[in-house]
């Protein structure tokens, strides 16, 4: 397993984000779906080695990120794109690229390829030697899914990745991570539920800081049979599931698989 | 194609596959790779042997493309730099200077002013030497700039803060810096180096001062202006250049290019 969590809990002042999540995944492409506020961007920030939990424990990549030398060994192998990428506006695509590959300790004589490739991989091309205060918000996060990639990750964490791409841009990305996601794990937290629909082969369903289902998309999709609200299968079943959280909620249970 | 790396890239795939199987997508990557590659230049390939990370040498080298934090930077490096001037003769100002100007590049540098510190905090470079790098290259450039004004102003009303602010406060924190990082990288601990760091500054002050109060007050305890002489004395300012000068040509020396190695 690249990601082993047990009873993983991170809190801010009295505000629990995360509360005893445990998950073990694999190779694949794993959605991590939710209404705002539910947790994923701090459960991702502690799978990127960005924040330590309050408590619990986290194996990745079969090592513990608590140990200064195994989370340098991890975050070798580690992609991740924040929710908000935070760019440099002088650099150019390639540059910036260029600046995290060498940051991730990737071997000198391997950069310049590898970010080649990735901006190839997200149809940049074109705009390579573009400073990046001259691109849309849909080529910049295009710009942060390169340098997640540049390393060839086996494990790629992705906050909201499709925020602000267009369709055709969309379609180009899910297919990209199904790619990715033969070899690597690939994390894909958003609260888009077609991304999940179409690029997961599993999915997990966090609020108020606890996972309130797990299983594939045609899983939750089949929860939501009789729910009104939503335009696809899979939508009712994601609010059939928030439903049935939010009401049992109050008495501490969770519906959890 | 007059560019001779590029020719031989493309015939290099050319040779090594019979003309229909030429894959151009890996011929274009291998392109693309040469043209929109970032060459360093010499120094920071220095800078790269010398620390042992080319991700180092090139937040080195960046340090002062990220404007906001590098203006934020220096301008707390420079009203530290007058407090301590302001304060002479006042051990506790120039103890604790070195800690002030290292929280504010902190902070310049930190998750306020650096756009991407979260994705900065995801690397295996650890954002700590990062910020030590980013220190020296703060401390090492307004050096330049004050010695070059030093000597613009040098006959003139303002020569003497100029030199004093670089004398007495740029250049030995460039060379504490310096010697923090060398120690970091050497162990590979950002921590371990700012301690060498502040170690090496707290002995440079208390050893200096207590040379010149023995020699002053027979033995007596450290007064408050031997304390601080070690960077007030304009005695030292040329020693203290000369052993900057031997550092570097050490440095260059060390680091220089060898055959057969990139």
């Amino acid at each position: 397993m690249n990601i082993e969590l047990t009873d993983v809990t991170r809190t801010f002042g009295r505000n629990k984000a995360v509360d005893g999540v445990s998950l073990a995944v694999g190779p694949g492409v794993f959605g991590l779906l939710g209404p705002n506020g539910a947790g994923k961007t701090s459960l991702l920030r502690m799978l990127a080695t960005v924040l330590p939990p309050s408590s619990g424990t986290v194996r990745l990549l079969d090592r513990d990120p608590g140990k200064p030398a195994a989370r340098t060994q991890i975050r070798r192998r580690l992609g991740y794109l924040p929710q908000h990428l935070g760019y440099y506006p002088s650099f150019t695509v390639a540059e910036f690229v260029e600046y995290f590959a060498l940051l991730k300790e990737m071997p000198a004589h391997q950069v310049p390829k590898a970010v080649a490739a990735a901006v190839e991989r997200v149809d940049l091309g074109p705009r390579a030697r573009a400073r990046l205060r001259t691109l849309s918000g849909g080529m910049l996060r295009r710009v942060g899914i390169a340098q997640a990639i540049v390393n060839g990750p086996d494990l790629l964490l992705l906050d909201e990745p499709t925020a602000g791409l267009d369709p055709e841009q969309r379609v180009a990305f899910r297919a990209l991570i199904r790619d990715l996601g033969q070899h690597a794990t690939v994390v894909v937290s958003t609260h888009l539920v077609e991304d999940v629909g179409t690029a997961c082969s599993e999915v997990a369903l966090m609020a108020e800081g606890k996972v309130v289902f797990r299983g594939t998309p045609g899983e939750l999709a089949a929860r939501g049979e009789g729910h009104e609200s939503g335009d696809s299968a899979l939508e009712r079943g994601y609010g059939a599931v928030l439903a049935a959280s939010r009401r049992q909620a109050p008495t501490g249970k969770t519906v959890q698989q | 194609m007059n560019d001779p790396s590029l020719n031989e890239l493309v015939s290099g795939e050319s040779r090594s596959a019979p003309n229909d199987d030429i894959d151009l997508d890996r011929v274009w990557v291998n392109v693309a790779a040469e043209v929109w590659r970032r060459h360093p230049g010499r120094l920071e390939q220095a800078a790269a042997r010398l620390l042992r990370s080319p991700g180092l040498a090139r937040a080195l080298f960046t340090t002062p493309a990220l404007l906001l934090p590098w203006l934020t930077a220096s301008a707390v490096v420079l009203a530290v730099g007058t407090l301590v001037q302001a304060g002479a003769g006042q051990p506790l100002v120039w103890l604790i200077a070195p800690a002030v100007a290292a929280v504010g590049i902190a902070y310049s540098y930190g998750p306020g002013l650096d756009p991407a510190w979260e994705l900065s905090c995801s690397m295996a470079v650890s954002d700590r030497l990062v910020l030590l790098t980013r220190a020296v290259a703060v401390f090492a450039v307004n050096a330049m700039l004050g010695l070059i004004a030093s000597a613009a102003t040098l006959g003139t009303h303002a020569s003497t803060p100029a030199a004093q602010l670089t004398f007495a406060w740029l250049l030995p924190m460039t060379a504490a810096c310096a010697l923090a990082l060398a120690v970091a990288v050497t162990v590979r601990s950002a921590v371990a180096g700012a301690g060498a760091g502040a170690g090496a500054w707290l002995t440079l002050v208390l050893a200096h001062g207590a040379t010149a109060s023995a020699a002053s007050s027979a033995g007596g305890w450290l007064s408050a202006a031997a304390l601080t002489s070690a960077v007030t004395d304009a005695n030292l300012y040329l020693p203290y250049l000369a052993v900057a000068a031997c550092c570097a040509v050490i440095v260059l020396f060390a680091t220089r290019p060898r055959r057969g190695l990139p």
